[in-house]
């Protein structure tokens, strides 16, 4: 499997372990992926400019489409715009005009709908690589850890823009986890919103949806929270350290990215996946319950 | 004092004082508050430049600058075209620098035999020229072919192309007609043979005119003997300072070329003139140095001693006098190569927006004259938005060949922005209360600088306005029930004015003004719970993204009327 490797811009100086754990991840189960220079996906900017968010996000299916490659990111955010993009296009004939235009001046084409094609990386390790798979390289089942399944709104909704999995229902991110030895617990919040999009917007709102989910998952009895998406993991990780409730907040489970959750039950090191980079310490968690983690 | 020496004084003292006006500025520039005084920075300085230089990190640190500043041994893996222009401009222009034009200082204290017209360095003159035009033209080309980098390119920019290419291309048409010039042979003549008889001159002259090229205006066909004669007493007199002018490759060609005109060349000495063009032209490049963009052989070096050696870590508990100066610096140190702009991120998002700022090599350019814009002013709220827009990917820090540390200009300039009362469009709309925006917007019409381009109406997706889509709405508040931040609001009317299902109301009605300000539009965290679940559906969470494009758009800096490409501003 050969994909266009887009991490999107959080990754590379607020995330790089998100980066680091796919990268390992894919190499272990023989997904190529091929750097491009993608540019943003028209996430952010889609507050401001919604031609903006739409030219940006068709110039790097232009760009994945000169390389002949479907895109694979890790980010839900990014995989959610650039379905909406992909949505848009499909729908309005003067925005494909209009960004057709703009791509002709960078010498680029818009490329044909069925040539646009963008997946999530836990529908290529789900439907691409495939459970028995997976399975077949899990040295190291995590096998006694509760973990709370952080969906990511971007992705999942609105279902019939992103296609990702069943919005109302999904399954997809707890089969994944159970393939790694994982036990996966249901909590009533998992397809809630981590708030993280209101950062710098709302901030009170923003640690308001994020401790409210923490505190949901910890009922749940969850022992980690797994996210597999850069702003869902900026939010329970990296950004943890600004809700204002600390103490409910370091009693929470911690929170751990997926592909850094599969590479250990793969046998990777904590290091090759970047553990030592997350701020809540999932990796004391993970030695707690399942031993010595190399 | 000569005109040589006058002229040299000068420019070394504008250039000088150029630099100090530099050092006034490093010494003021702050994106942090409160700013750290001049004694705080000089002291930085002096630790870093210790600490740098000091026994331990001295071979890296040397190492680091010869590796990343003289030879930029980081562009070979990126780029080679780019690696290749800067390595020709500068491996060919500092030897001629410090070895032809410091030559009196240098090249005779070293070489106790050197002459200006003896090998090698006749021909190695040659050769660095050949290389500095040939940097320059890969820059040239460069800056016409990449179209972003053609946008973006100022008039410094091909300013100090063409002056680097006129300082070398007079120098060689400077050494072109001396060899063409038989009023130069005269003068040596007479510097040098002040004895010899006229058969004596007559012989020397055949042997320069057929061996050297010097083209004298009765020019016979010269008998043999006569040059053998004169090779004679070249190899006496001359040879010793001479050697032929065929190594000079470019200029002995360029000779050759111009030898029609060669007696008019003469009369009018065009070797005076070209030595005095060549000359003004060199020392206005000195005087001109700090104020350019070539300035950055020096600041380049400087902030590479200063800045943090780790780009990746955010810096921590480091000397806050020493970031500021790095800042300042750094900001001096670009060299407006374009090359982070041409990479940006969201550089597609200036293609549709066209606010320069939004790229990183006009957002530092921006940055240079934050101290003195006012908080009212246009230019700083232009700023603001290109900067807001940045996503922190952090490519062109990797990629600026200056190494300088783009990523926390722009982490700090965002705090300073926001201290300076700038905000994003969520920021600032909630300034004021949604009755406020309501009436604001109803009486809203474009301002003097939008009226031109407002182009509102011409959005290819328009939700908003087109009231049979709401039309299917049952105000069965489902859209409401779901939504995560009516959840958690303590009291949802007090906190965010409007439920969505009120808004989508709202919009039915054709009231679009009165929801633009509603905290729920701006509270709204795009989770689509709302779009997925409304039973009609109806497109709630895209129609608020859309409500707040339009806040947004009228909210805009008066920018679609700027030209989208760099202000003039300084040659840099």
């Amino acid at each position: 499997m050969r994909y266009a490797y887009f991490p999107g811009c959080k990754i590379p100086y607020h995330l790089p372990q998100y980066g680091q754990a796919t990268r390992a991840v894919c190499a272990a189960l023989d997904i190529e992926l091929l750097d491009v220079e993608f540019g943003c996906c028209g996430y952010p900017v889609r507050h401001n400019s919604f031609e903006a968010s739409m030219f940006a996000a068709a110039r790097n299916f232009a760009l994945a489409a000169k390389a002949g490659l479907p895109i694979l990111t890790p980010c839900k955010c990014c995989f959610g715009n650039l379905r909406h993009a992909l949505y848009w296009l499909r729908e309005s004939e003067p925005l494909r005009g209009a960004v057709g235009a703009l791509l002709g001046k960078e010498g680029l084409r818009l490329p044909r709908l069925e040539e646009m094609r963008v997946v999530h990386l836990l529908t290529a390790l789900d439907q691409g690589v495939g459970l028995e798979a997976i399975a077949a390289k899990v040295t190291r089942p995590l096998s006694g850890v509760a973990v709370a399944a952080q969906y990511g709104c971007h992705a999942l909704r609105p279902g019939y823009v992103t296609g990702f999995a069943n919005p109302l229902s999904p399954r997809i991110f707890e089969r994944l986890l159970q393939v790694a030895g994982a036990r996966t617990v249901d909590w009533p919040l998992r397809l809630e919103c981590c708030g993280n999009p209101l950062w710098g917007k709302n901030d009170a709102m923003a640690a308001k949806l994020a401790a409210r989910k923490l505190a949901d998952a910890e009922g749940a009895g969850a022992d980690l929270l797994c996210t597999a998406c850069t702003y869902c993991q900026l939010q329970f990780d990296v950004l943890r350290e600004r809700l204002p409730d600390q103490e409910a907040a370091s009693q929470a489970p911690p929170s751990m990215l997926f592909p850094q959750l599969l590479g250990l039950a793969l046998g990777l090191s904590g290091g090759a996946v970047g553990l030592e980079c997350n701020r809540t310490p999932a990796l004391q968690v993970l030695q707690g319950l399942c031993g010595k983690v190399p | 004092m000569d005109f040589f020496d006058t002229i040299l004084t000068l420019s070394l003292a504008v250039c000088g004082g150029g630099l100090a006006w530099r050092a006034w500025r490093w010494s003021r520039f702050s994106l942090e508050r409160p700013a750290p005084g001049v004694g705080a920075r000089l002291g930085g300085l002096f630790r870093a430049l210790v600490s740098r230089l000091g026994s331990r990190d001295l071979w890296p640190t040397l190492l680091s600058l010869v590796k990343d500043v003289g030879l930029q041994l980081h562009l070979v893996g990126r780029s080679r075209q780019r690696w290749l222009m800067h390595a020709c401009i500068f491996l060919g222009f500092m030897p001629l620098l410090l070895f032809h034009a410091m030559d009196g200082v240098i090249s005779r204290a070293l070489w106790p035999g050197y002459e200006p017209t003896l090998d090698p360095w006749q021909m190695l003159r040659n050769l660095c020229g050949v290389l500095v035009l040939l940097g320059l033209g890969i820059a040239l080309v460069r800056r016409l072919r990449i179209k972003l980098l053609r946008r973006v390119s100022a008039g410094g920019d091909w300013f100090a192309l063409a002056l680097l290419a006129a300082i070398v291309g007079s120098g060689f048409a400077l050494e072109a007609v001396k060899i063409l010039s038989p009023s130069v042979f005269e003068r040596m003549v007479a510097d040098y043979l002040p004895v010899a008889d006229e058969q004596e001159i007559e012989a020397l002259q055949a042997y320069w005119a057929v061996e050297y090229g010097v083209v004298f205006p009765d020019a016979a066909p010269y008998p043999e003997e006569l040059v053998a004669a004169g090779a004679a007493i070249d190899e006496f007199s001359c040879a010793s300072c001479h050697s032929p002018t065929t190594s000079a490759f470019v200029s002995y060609p360029l000779s050759r070329a111009l030898q029609g005109s060669a007696p008019w060349l003469d009369r009018i000495r065009a070797d005076e003139i070209f030595w005095y063009l060549h000359v003004l032209l060199f020392f206005f490049g000195v005087a001109w140095l700090p104020f350019g963009k070539l300035r950055h052989v020096l600041t380049t070096p400087l902030q590479l001693l200063v800045r943090p050696r780790a780009t990746q870590a955010p810096p921590r508990g480091e000397d806050r006098a020493v970031r500021e100066l790095a800042r300042g610096f750094g900001l001096d140190a670009c060299t407006h190569c374009g090359v982070c702009s041409v990479h940006c991120s969201v550089a597609p998002v200036f293609s549709v927006l066209g606010n320069a700022t939004i790229l990183p090599s006009e957002k530092l350019r921006a940055l240079q004259g934050l101290d003195s814009a006012g908080s009212a002013s246009t230019a700083l709220a232009v700023l603001a938005e290109g900067s807001f827009i940045c996503t922190e990917c952090f490519r062109c820090t990797e990629l600026c060949p200056s190494r300088i540390d783009l990523q926390d200009l722009w982490l700090a300039s965002k705090q300073d922005l926001a201290l300076r009362e700038q905000a994003e469009p969520h920021g600032l709309m909630v300034r004021r209360t949604a009755a406020q925006w309501a009436a604001f917007f109803r009486e809203f019409r474009p301002g003097r600088e939008q009226a031109s381009s407002f182009t509102e109406p011409g959005r290819p997706v328009n939700l908003t306005d087109r009231r049979e889509i709401f039309w299917p709405c049952i105000q069965c508040t489902t859209c409401t029930s779901v939504c995560p931040v009516v959840a958690v609001a303590d009291d949802p009317v007090q906190e965010l004015d409007l439920t969505p299902q009120q808004i989508m109301n709202l919009l039915r009605m054709g009231l679009k003004e009165l929801a633009l300000g509603s905290r729920m539009v701006w509270s709204c965290v795009t989770c689509y719970k709302c779009q997925e679940n409304c039973p009609q559906g109806i497109k709630v969470a895209d129609v608020l993204y859309e409500l707040r494009n339009i806040a947004a758009e009228r909210l805009r800096p008066g920018i679609k009327t700027n030209p989208p490409r760099a202000d003039a501003g300084e040659g840099a």
